[in-house]
């Protein structure tokens, strides 16, 4: 028999706390909203993985990933965020109460910000674990390269991230190999890489091969490839080895109910909205260009903003446009229209003439069509007449005086 | 279904790591253990070890630099 799991209300849940989360948590509850943000292991996400952020703009002395998100998380406390730390176990998205549960709880949340981020594809090679990220293998050259002045690389994969980010680690290493699982002179990446890759002078290729295993005292030393025609062992010593062979995104438990791409990315529109309302998704997660530290932030504050219009955009919406007491004239226009604004007088008279015996609601969505969207209404202008907090009939074409106060 | 608490204040690691894997020895399918650390190591160590186990596990930070582990032995 389960346990009983507590109910929590919160305006805003946040999944994943990394540099993206951590942003939309500091956003929320500077906005003042109940925020919560759930964590399954280290807060800070991937960006603590890192030894040396050198790219992150306002921290020029080179920190730890963890150091910038260590005061990302204070910077959240102080602002009255919650945090927990702990595994969703599963999520109810669609409706106007979402629920995400752990556990031990069920959290119910007016709105949900997913930033999950994405884990690395290992290559399962032996003693693999023993050597990741900071003890010699590493998935990003754009956060590593640097630090391999001078030195041995081993590079893991063809494809284009893994020929690029190889081209760009020659200009640091002194020798850069690369383990390539296709027959001699075929790779994944695109015809213009493949040509400069082997071309470099820098640049050597194992072909037929796999990772069979990683060998190291603290540090990794050696990568021990397999030729996949002949099963021979290949040491081949090296300084560190840079894993290339795809990315995961953490949406598993999203399946089915949030839109995916086919590779498991959740796609966006600029407000960080995905396909359900009230749900955003920011970070390594969002089916985007660039993932850095820097571009995660930025999705956080704007799926935060955005979150926060969509919470007041519905009290607005509940409290106020569909009110109860009496009957409502709401007038949805556009106000850089001409033809909306003329008709901005003559819903007014309207108004006049009933005296106090409606509510005239004017809603201009030249900036925001959510509440338009919540009316079902794709039209401007629009007049939208309401009974008992419930829509009673919709004009959308011919209006004018006549049209309007004959609704009433 | 019972709930105990394992007090492990003031130790440092692998202490509390090694008391969390001897008192889950006792307990059974279902109990639940809530371990109180102030070492920042443990706060790392104890959360993977549960999770490598396959139990249940949430990090609670209950005050500045202390934090309670609990622990349902779900299997």
């Amino acid at each position: 028999m389960a346990r009983e799991k507590a109910v929590e209300h919160y305006d805003v849940v946040i999944i994943g706390a990394g540099p993206a989360g951590l942003t939309a948590a500091i956003y929320a509850g500077r906005a003042r909203l109940n925020t919560l943000l759930i964590e399954k292991s280290l807060v800070g996400g991937l960006a603590t993985y890192t030894n040396e952020i050198e790219n992150y703009p306002g921290f020029p002395d080179k920190p730890k990933g963890e150091e910038i998100t260590n005061l990302m998380k204070k910077q959240a406390q102080n602002l009255g965020v919650k945090f927990k730390g702990v595994l969703v176990q599963s999520v109810d998205l669609e409706g106007e109460e979402k629920v995400v549960e752990t556990f031990r709880n069920k959290f119910i949340a007016k709105s949900v910000i997913i930033s999950t981020g994405g884990r690395p594809r290992t290559t399962g090679g032996r003693d693999e674990e023993k050597y990741l990220y900071d003890k010699g293998i590493s998935f990003c050259a754009t956060c590593d390269a640097a630090a391999n002045e001078n030195k041995h690389v081993v590079v893991i994969g063809s494809g284009d991230a893994a020929i690029e980010e190889g081209m760009f680690l020659t200009k640091f290493a002194r020798k850069v190999t690369v383990s390539v699982m296709h027959d001699k002179g075929i790779m994944d990446c695109n015809e213009i890489a493949k040509e400069a890759a082997l071309k470099n002078p820098k640049m050597d290729f194992v072909w037929n091969s796999v990772v069979e295993g990683f060998e190291g005292e603290d540090h990794l030393e050696r990568v021990v490839l397999k030729n996949v025609k002949t099963n021979e062992l290949i040491p081949v010593e090296c300084d560190n080895c840079f894993e290339f062979i795809g990315y995961i995104p953490n949406t598993e438990i999203f399946k089915g109910q949030i839109n995916l791409t086919p590779r498991g990315y959740i796609p966006t529109n600029e407000m960080m909205e995905t396909n359900i309302e009230g749900v955003f998704a920011c970070g390594d997660v969002r089916d985007k260009w660039l993932r850095q530290v820097a571009t995660s932030v930025g999705d956080g504050a704007v799926a935060a903003v955005a979150a926060e219009k969509y919470i007041a955009e519905s009290e607005t919406f509940e409290n106020y446009i569909m009110q109860k007491e009496k009957p409502s004239l709401i007038y949805v226009y556009n106000a850089v229209d001409q033809e909306s604004r003329a008709l901005l007088p003559v819903v007014e008279r309207v108004e006049q003439e009933l005296g106090g015996a409606i509510q005239l609601v004017k809603v201009d969505c030249y900036k925001s069509q959510g509440i338009a969207k919540r009316l079902g209404i794709e039209t401007f202008p629009s007049v939208v007449c309401t009974q008992d907090g419930k829509i009673a009939s919709v004009l959308n074409e011919n209006l004018n005086y006549d049209a309007i106060r004959a609704l009433y | 279904m019972k709930e105990v608490i394992l007090d492990c204040m003031g130790e440092a690691c692998p202490v509390p790591l090694i008391k969390c894997q001897n008192k889950i020895a006792e307990l059974e399918i279902g109990d639940v253990m809530i371990v109180q650390i102030d070492h920042s190591c443990a706060m790392k160590n104890v959360p993977e070890w549960a999770n490598k186990e396959g139990y249940n596990c949430e990090l609670e930070e209950v005050d500045d630099g202390e934090w309670e582990v609990i622990i349902e032995k779900s299997r």
